[in-house]
C-alpha cells in the first residue's frame, strides 16, 4: 500500500533515535494505518456476502456517505465548523463530472480529478467569505449556498439540463449491473482509505493540531500566532476536494444527476448526523455513524416506502444524538469500556493503596514516637471513612 | 420598457411582501438576542402554522384567521417548553452550533410529521375575498396581501410595545444585554428566556396563519423560508430587530422588483447575493452590534 508508507515515513522525522521511534510507536501513531488496513479489509468481505445485486448497491451508497461524512469531519471536526452545505460541493463534483465527460469527452476518472480540483478551487473562494464568520452565522451561509445551487442548477436548464436530469456516461459501458456495483464498491472502498489516510495525516500534522486549537479556543489560537483564517481555509479546501471527488465518483456510479437529490439539504444534514452519531473526535466516527444511519435510512425505504417517516426518524434521531451523546457513541462505547475494563479499578486499588500506606507510615512513625501498640487505630478509622 | 403603473403595483407588493417577511425575521432575532440561538425549525413552525389555519377553515369552513386563537397560545406553550426541555440542556460552550443542529432536526421532524399527516399534496384555501383586489392609483392590490401586511404591522407593533412598555419586556431585554446582570437585580432569566422564546413562536404562528392566506403549501415549504429569512437576519445584523425589519423591507421590495425582468427564481437569488455581499462588505451586518461576528 503506497499510502501506508508514505506516511510512515512522514510520521517518523529523518534522524530521530531508535528510542524516539520507539515512542512514536507506543504513542499510537501507527496503531491507526493498521486500523484502517483492518477496516478496509473488513468491509471488503461484504461483496462476498450480499446476498443480491441490492445488497451490494446498498452496501456502495454506505460507502459514499462513510467518504463523504469523513471528508465533512476534516473540517466539522477538526475546526468545530460545522457545515450543513457540504453537500453543494458534492453536487458541483458530480455535475463537473458528468458535464466533463459528456462536453470534453475525457477518461471518466481523468473528470472526477479535474472537476474534483475546480470545485476545491469554487471551495477556496466560498470558504474565503464564510469562514469570515463564525458559529450560527457560518452554518447559515453553508445552508444558503446549497439552496442558492439549487436555484441556480434547476433554472439553468440548457447546461445542467434542469429537473429532467443529466445523464452522466457509464464508464464501463458493456458491465453488467451487479459486475458495476462491485467494481464501484472497491472503488469507494480505495476512495474510503485514501479519506482515512487524509483525515490522519492532517489529524497529526502541525495544521491537524493548529485546527484543533482554532476548535478549542479560536481567540486563544490567534494570539498565540496561528494564521487561523488561512488554516481554516486549508482544511475548508481540502474537505471540498475530498467531497467532489466522492460526488464525481458517484456521479460516475448512479448515472443520472437531478439537483433535488445533489443539493439536497436534508441529505446534507445527514452527513452532518453520521459524524456527530459517530463521534467527530474520532478517525472512524464518521465511518460508525455512517453504516448505522446509512443502514436505517435504507431499512426504512424498504420498509415504509416513499413516506415522510424517514424524516421525522432523522429528525428525531439529530435531536437525541444532541441531548444525550454529543460525542458520538464511539465516545459513549470509550467511556463503557473504561466503566467495565480492569483499568478503571485498579486506579481506584492504586490510590487506596497509597492511602493506607500513607497511613501506615503515619502510624509507625506515631507508634515509634508513643513506642505503644496503637498501630491499628489509624487504619481503622480509615475503613470507617 | 418596463411600464411606470407595473413598477409602482410591484413596488407596493413589495412592500407589502417586506412586511410579512419582517414579522417572520423578528422572531429569529429575538431567539438569537436570547441564547444566542439559530432557530432553524422557525420557518418549519410557520408552515406548521400554516396548515394548522388552513385544517381549520376546511374542517370548519371559518375563515382561517380565527385558527390564531389557539394557535397563539399553543405555540406560546412550544416555544417555553422548547426552550425549557430542550435548548437549556445543552452545553453553554458548543450551544451555538448544537442549538443548529437540534432545531435542525425538530425542523424535518415537523416536515416528515406533516407529510404524514396530511400527505404531501399542495393545499391552498379558498377564501371568499381570495381572488379579489383593490385599486390604488392605479396599482392592483390582491386584499389577502393587505391582510397579512396589516396583520404583520400589528403584531410587530405588538411586539414593540410589550418589548418597550412592559415589565416583561424590560427583563426580557435586561436578560439579552447581560444575562448574569439581570440575575444579579433579580430577573428569574430562565423564566423570563422561556418566555420569549414562547413569544418568538407566537409570531410564527401569526405570521404562518398570515402566509397560508396568500400561498400555496406543502410540507417542504419552510426551505424555501429559511434560507431568505437567515439570509435577512444576517444582512440586519444578528439580533438586531429593526436591522431585520429594514433588511427584510429592503429585500422583500428588491425581490419583487427583480421577479420583472428575470422571474420569481432567479429573483429569489438576490437573498444570497446580499448574504454574500454582506459577508464580504461588513460581516457584522448592517445594522448588527458587537454580537453578530462572533456566533
Amino acid at each position: 500500500m503506497p499510502n501506508d508508507s508514505e506516511v510512515r515515513t512522514a510520521v517518523a522525522p529523518p534522524g530521530s533515535t531508535a528510542v524516539a521511534r520507539l515512542r512514536s510507536l507506543g504513542s499510537g501513531r501507527t496503531g491507526p494505518l493498521v486500523g484502517i488496513v483492518v477496516v478496509i479489509a473488513v468491509l471488503a468481505t461484504w461483496p462476498l456476502l450480499a446476498a443480491n445485486p441490492y445488497m451490494l448497491s446498498a452496501g456502495v451508497i454506505v460507502l459514499n456517505f462513510a467518504v463523504f461524512a469523513t471528508a465533512w469531519n476534516l473540517m466539522g471536526g477538526l475546526t468545530g465548523y460545522v457545515s450543513l452545505g457540504h453537500i453543494a460541493f458534492f453536487g458541483l463534483g458530480s455535475y463537473g463530472t458528468g458535464l466533463a465527460v459528456i462536453h470534453l469527452g475525457i477518461n471518466s476518472f481523468v473528470a472526477v480529478l479535474l472537476a474534483a480540483i475546480v470545485v476545491g478551487l469554487i471551495s477556496l473562494l466560498v470558504g474565503w467569505a464564510a469562514l469570515r464568520v463564525r458559529g450560527a452565522s457560518f452554518v447559515i451561509v453553508t445552508i444558503a449556498i446549497v439552496l442558492v445551487l439549487l436555484l441556480v442548477f434547476q433554472s439553468w436548464r440548457s447546461v445542467t439540463g434542469g429537473s429532467s436530469g443529466l445523464v452522466v456516461p457509464r464508464p464501463f459501458p458493456d458491465m453488467l449491473r451487479p459486475e458495476h456495483h462491485r467494481v464501484f464498491f472497491y472503488i469507494f472502498l480505495g476512495l474510503l482509505a485514501l479519506v482515512l489516510v487524509s483525515y490522519l495525516v492532517v489529524d497529526r500534522s502541525r495544521l491537524g493540531q493548529a485546527l484543533k486549537a482554532i476548535r478549542e479556543d479560536e481567540d486563544k489560537a490567534q494570539s498565540l500566532g496561528i494564521p487561523t483564517a488561512l488554516l481554516k481555509l486549508a482544511a475548508f479546501g481540502i474537505s471540498c476536494f475530498l467531497t467532489a471527488i466522492a460526488g464525481g465518483v458517484y456521479a460516475l456510479w448512479f448515472g443520472d444527476l437531478d439537483p433535488i437529490f445533489q443539493f439536497d439539504v436534508v441529505l446534507s444534514s445527514q452527513i452532518a448526523l453520521m459524524a456527530l452519531l459517530g463521534g467527530v473526535r474520532y478517525l472512524f466516527g464518521p465511518l460508525v455513524g455512517a453504516i448505522i444511519v446509512g443502514s436505517a435510512l435504507e431499512y426504512f425505504l424498504l420498509n415504509f416506502g416513499e413516506t415522510q417517516f424517514h424524516l421525522v426518524a432523522t429528525g428525531l434521531l439529530l435531536v437525541a444524538v444532541v441531548l444525550f451523546a454529543p460525542d458520538g457513541v464511539l465516545a459513549l462505547g470509550a467511556a463503557l469500556i473504561r466503566r467495565l475494563g480492569p483499568s478503571a479499578t485498579s486506579i481506584r486499588e492504586m490510590s487506596a493503596a497509597d492511602v493506607r500506606a500513607q497511613q501506615d507510615e503515619r502510624a509507625a512513625a506515631r507508634g515509634a514516637g508513643a513506642g505503644g501498640s496503637v498501630t491499628e487505630e489509624p487504619s481503622e478509622r480509615a475503613s470507617d471513612d | 420598457m418596463v411600464s411606470g403603473a407595473l413598477l409602482f403595483q410591484s413596488l407596493i407588493l413589495g412592500l407589502l411582501l417586506g412586511g410579512l417577511y419582517a414579522l417572520l425575521a423578528a422572531g429569529l432575532t429575538l431567539y438569537f438576542g436570547i441564547m444566542r440561538v439559530v432557530m432553524l425549525a422557525h420557518a418549519a413552525f410557520i408552515i406548521l402554522s400554516a396548515y394548522l389555519a388552513w385544517w381549520f377553515s376546511s374542517v370548519t369552513g371559518l375563515d382561517p384567521m380565527i385558527s390564531l386563537v389557539g394557535s397563539v397560545p399553543l405555540f406560546y406553550g412550544i416555544g417555553y417548553l422548547l426552550h425549557r426541555y430542550l435548548l437549556s440542556r445543552l452545553r453553554p460552550t458548543t450551544m451555538t452550533m448544537m442549538s443548529v443542529l437540534l432545531t435542525f432536526g425538530i425542523a424535518l421532524a415537523i416536515e416528515g410529521l406533516l407529510g404524514l399527516v396530511w400527505t404531501g399534496t399542495q393545499r391552498r384555501i379558498n377564501l371568499p375575498y381570495g381572488p379579489t383586489s383593490i385599486s390604488f392609483l392605479g396599482a392592483q392590490i390582491p386584499v389577502v396581501q393587505i391582510i397579512s401586511f396589516g396583520l404583520a404591522a400589528l403584531s410587530l407593533g405588538v411586539l414593540y410595545l410589550i418589548m418597550k412598555r412592559t415589565q416583561f419586556g424590560r427583563s426580557l431585554r435586561a436578560t439579552i444585554q447581560h444575562g448574569q446582570a439581570a440575575q444579579l437585580v433579580g430577573i428569574d432569566t430562565t423564566k423570563v428566556a422561556g418566555m420569549g422564546f414562547g413569544l418568538g413562536l407566537a409570531t410564527a404562528a401569526i405570521g404562518g396563519a398570515a402566509l397560508s392566506l396568500q400561498a400555496t403549501i406543502y410540507p417542504s415549504l419552510h426551505w424555501h423560508w429559511i434560507g431568505p429569512l437567515m439570509a435577512i437576519i444576517v444582512v440586519g445584523g444578528l439580533g438586531s430587530i429593526p436591522g431585520a425589519a429594514i433588511a427584510a423591507l429592503a429585500l422583500g421590495t428588491i425581490r419583487v422588483l427583480l421577479e420583472i425582468p428575470m422571474g420569481p427564481t432567479w429573483a429569489q437569488t438576490i437573498f444570497y447575493v446580499a448574504l454574500f455581499l454582506t459577508l464580504m462588505l461588513r460581516p457584522q451586518g448592517f445594522f448588527g452590534g458587537r454580537l453578530a461576528q462572533r456566533f
